[in-house]
């Protein structure tokens, strides 16, 4: 089983290096950069507790925030999805997730305290 | 004896009475006290009071002291210029007698102060100053002159003093003695058994003295109706202890009037014995006399009725009194065997000899009191537990016997009493006002008072709950005296009786007393800043936020790895904007952290986003542009390829 799992494991992680476009993995390497750090934010307000609740609500939601506007960026800059999308130059995405994320993060700013 | 009881029923009538009948008369001491209210006025100081006091001791059949010195005073105090004091210091001389006032021109003067323009009061003055100095008066221009002075000036007072000249002068009074009835329908009632007129006891007395001396002249009774007699009769004696010399004078004069005249003579009927009746005293004595407690001759007194004034029992009725003297009667009110209370005894006395003169004389009450000595009986104590209604074990006590043990009880116990009174009379049960039970510790001497409660059956009981009232003891266990108080207005031998030493034990110790008064400042009240909540230590959060900056690292190191090509970053004017202003934006979010506030953030907002967004629309266009030029060649090299490949498969 656990030789299973790796091999396919392994497969998947080829199949993604070889496949996906760059631009992609730019994305991808950027929300797990947000996991991340939602995380990590997580598993302090878990130990240590949530005294600036405001600050850490922030925080959260900016993560959780990016996290979707990223998500929809890929999705919308995938050639895959080209049919869903047409219309929808990856430029135009861009800008609107660079517009988003501005007006997030003013709410975000707004809350942190 | 009589005379205290008489003041005292002067108040008693005052609170409840209603008959219109007076109950109180000029008593020997009200009489002392006007005797010292006129010597008040010696030696002489000024002619008013020199004046009426001469009059006042004049008529009381006193003495005046040292009149020889007195003339003299009055004879030089006198001002010839006054009316007023001509006519007091020649009314005090002419009651002097063997006196005589000086007065160069007083004629000429007088007669002159008499006309039309003149005061009532001015006229009446100059007239008595002519009359007593002996000096002619014209009579016929008083009267015009009086008759032109009421047009002016119709107050009762006014016409008191018009009444005293008209019956002076005599002759056909009938004018005068007709505005009689008028001016006496003037007078103000209080509490429905006072008359007055305006001006108080002076003006009242003056009129109504006036009045009867008129009529005397006119020898017609006098138009007042004898319940008003009655009324104004009232109110003379309630005002009884008057200090003026003025008003004590025509007090005097207007009494005397009312029990010589021939018209109205008010009865007034008194209580001479004590309140209180009883076994031993069983009489009831009424004084009936005129207003100057004189006799009025024999009669026969009758109680018509005696009402028990809480329940309304009458007792005796058309009982008669039986004569003890020529003024006093007196009655065995016991006879009719009547319950404690008090009672209202109504008494009519109507002369043997049919005198219409008499006034009040049904309707008259006094109020007495029957007192009765009561027993204490069937007394028991003893010990309960809390939730017991009777106690197991009770101990029988004789008054005025002292229990020889003492009871002990503690909070979970109570202590009942149970006792009756009787009548000795009657030996019935009665209930008393006061019925307490008095706690005395013997150490400190705190008292503490119980009220021994009636119960359905007509006894009394006591019930203490100890550990209830531990409160009312302050805790305080010890031994306490037991004092039973029993007292009633009607009861003749009220008792205090000490039955018994209880040992009482409380379960807590008595808290001690804090003295701290309720008024006492309070502490200063700070406004308190909510408490920081408490921090993790420093080392926890420096830990965190490295973790938190980690994936950015990550980030930058995915990045590199997967390949961004950094070099393609086009050098043109918007790319460098664009981003500029996104770091632009940025920054001044974190400026919004830290010190601006939201209004200025949005200007500042709005002012960076425009630069922003037109760079970014031509970054961004060009790179479409670009891409879509690449496609293009793409797609030419692909077309080529193609077209190559199909050249080649043809040529194959």
């Amino acid at each position: 089983m656990p030789e299973k799992l790796t091999s396919v494991l392994s497969k998947f992680y080829d199949e993604y290096v070889n496949n996906t476009p760059k631009r992609l993995k730019l994305v991808d390497a950027y929300l797990l950069y947000i996991v991340l750090t939602g995380v990590f934010q997580f598993i302090y307000c878990a130990l240590v507790g949530t005294f600036p609740f405001n600050s850490f609500l922030s925080g959260f939601i900016s993560s959780v925030g990016s996290f979707v506007l990223a998500v929809c960026l890929r999705l919308q800059v995938n050639a895959q999805n080209k049919n869903e999308f047409t219309g929808i130059s990856p430029e135009r995405a861009f800008a609107d997730f660079i517009f988003a994320s501005v007006i997030l993060h003013l709410v975000v700013m707004n809350f942190i305290g | 004896m009589a005379k205290v009881t008489s003041v005292v029923w002067l108040f008693a009538a005052v609170v409840v009475g209603q008959a219109l009948t007076p109950s109180t008369f000029l008593t020997t001491i009200d009489k002392a006290r006007l005797k010292s209210v006129f010597e008040a006025a010696f030696p002489v100081n000024d002619v008013i009071n020199a004046h009426y006091s001469i009059l006042g001791l004049k008529m009381m059949n006193i003495p005046v002291p040292n009149s020889q010195e007195a003339c003299k005073k009055v004879t030089s105090l006198v001002d010839a210029k006054s009316v007023s004091s001509l006519y007091h210091a020649s009314g005090a001389a002419k009651a002097l007698g063997s006196c005589k006032v000086n007065a160069a021109n007083a004629q000429a003067f007088l007669s002159e102060s008499i006309k039309d323009t003149a005061s009532v009061a001015d006229i009446f003055s100059a007239f008595f100053a002519l009359k007593n100095l002996g000096l002619s008066v014209d009579n016929s221009k008083v009267s015009k002159a009086l008759a032109e002075a009421l047009k002016k000036d119709d107050s009762p007072l006014s016409y008191g003093y018009a009444f005293l000249v008209s019956a002076e002068i005599g002759g056909d009074v009938k004018k005068m003695f007709d505005s009689i009835e008028d001016i006496v329908a003037q007078a103000d009632e209080v509490d429905e058994k006072y008359l007055q007129f305006e001006g108080g006891l002076y003006a009242t007395a003056l009129v109504i003295d006036a009045a009867y001396k008129l009529s005397e002249t006119a020898k017609k009774a006098p138009t007042i109706p004898e319940e008003k007699v009655l009324k104004f009769a009232n109110y003379f004696l309630s005002r009884k202890h008057v200090h003026q010399t003025r008003s004590a004078y025509h007090l005097l004069s207007v009494v005397k009037t009312l029990t010589e005249n021939k018209y109205h003579i008010p009865v007034a009927v008194t209580l001479a014995s004590s309140v209180a009746v009883s076994q031993s005293m069983s009489t009831v004595q009424v004084r009936v006399s005129n207003l100057m407690g004189a006799p009025l001759g024999p009669l026969t007194v009758v109680a018509d009725s005696a009402k028990h004034l809480r329940d309304d029992a009458i007792v005796l009725s058309k009982k008669p009194f039986s004569a003890k003297d020529e003024s006093l009667y007196e009655i065995n009110f016991m006879e009719s065997k009547p319950a404690p209370g008090f009672y209202r005894l109504t008494i009519s006395a109507t002369p043997k000899k049919a005198d219409k003169r008499f006034l009040g004389t049904s309707g008259a009450f006094v109020e007495v009191k029957v007192t009765t000595q009561v027993s204490i009986e069937n007394v028991e104590i003893g010990i309960a537990d809390k939730d017991q209604t009777t106690a197991s074990r009770t101990t029988k006590l004789q008054y005025p016997k002292k229990a020889a043990n003492t009871f002990e009880a503690d909070s979970h116990q109570k202590i009942i009493m149970k006792f009756q009174l009787k009548d000795k009379s009657s030996s019935k049960s009665v209930s008393a006002h006061q019925t307490f039970v008095k706690l005395t510790n013997q150490n400190t001497n705190q008292e503490i008072v119980f009220v021994a409660q009636t119960e359905s059956s007509g006894g009394y009981k006591f019930d203490l709950d100890v550990g209830a009232n531990a409160k009312e003891f302050g805790q305080l266990s010890g031994k306490y005296g037991m004092e039973l108080i029993v007292g009633d207005a009607v009861i003749e031998n009220p008792f205090s009786w000490s039955l018994a030493d209880v040992e009482l034990n409380f379960a807590d110790a008595p808290t001690p007393k804090t003295k701290e008064s309720q008024y006492a400042k309070k502490p200063e009240i700070k406004h308190m800043f909510r408490e920081p909540e408490k921090r993790p230590p420093a080392v926890v959060s420096t830990v965190f936020t490295a973790l938190v900056l980690l994936p950015l690292a990550i980030l930058f190191i995915c990045w590199m790895k997967i390949g961004a090509n950094i070099s393609n970053f086009p050098m043109s004017l918007s790319a460098v904007g664009f981003h500029v202003c996104l770091a632009g934006i940025f920054g001044l979010y974190y400026l919004y952290f830290t010190c601006l506030n939201m209004f200025d953030t949005v200007r500042y907002l709005g002012l960076l986003a425009i630069p922003t967004f037109l760079f970014g629309n031509r970054l961004l266009s060009s790179i479409a542009a670009k891409r879509k030029q690449e496609m293009m060649k793409s797609a030419q090299v692909r077309v080529q390829k193609d077209q190559h490949n199909i050249r080649k498969g043809e040529k194959q």
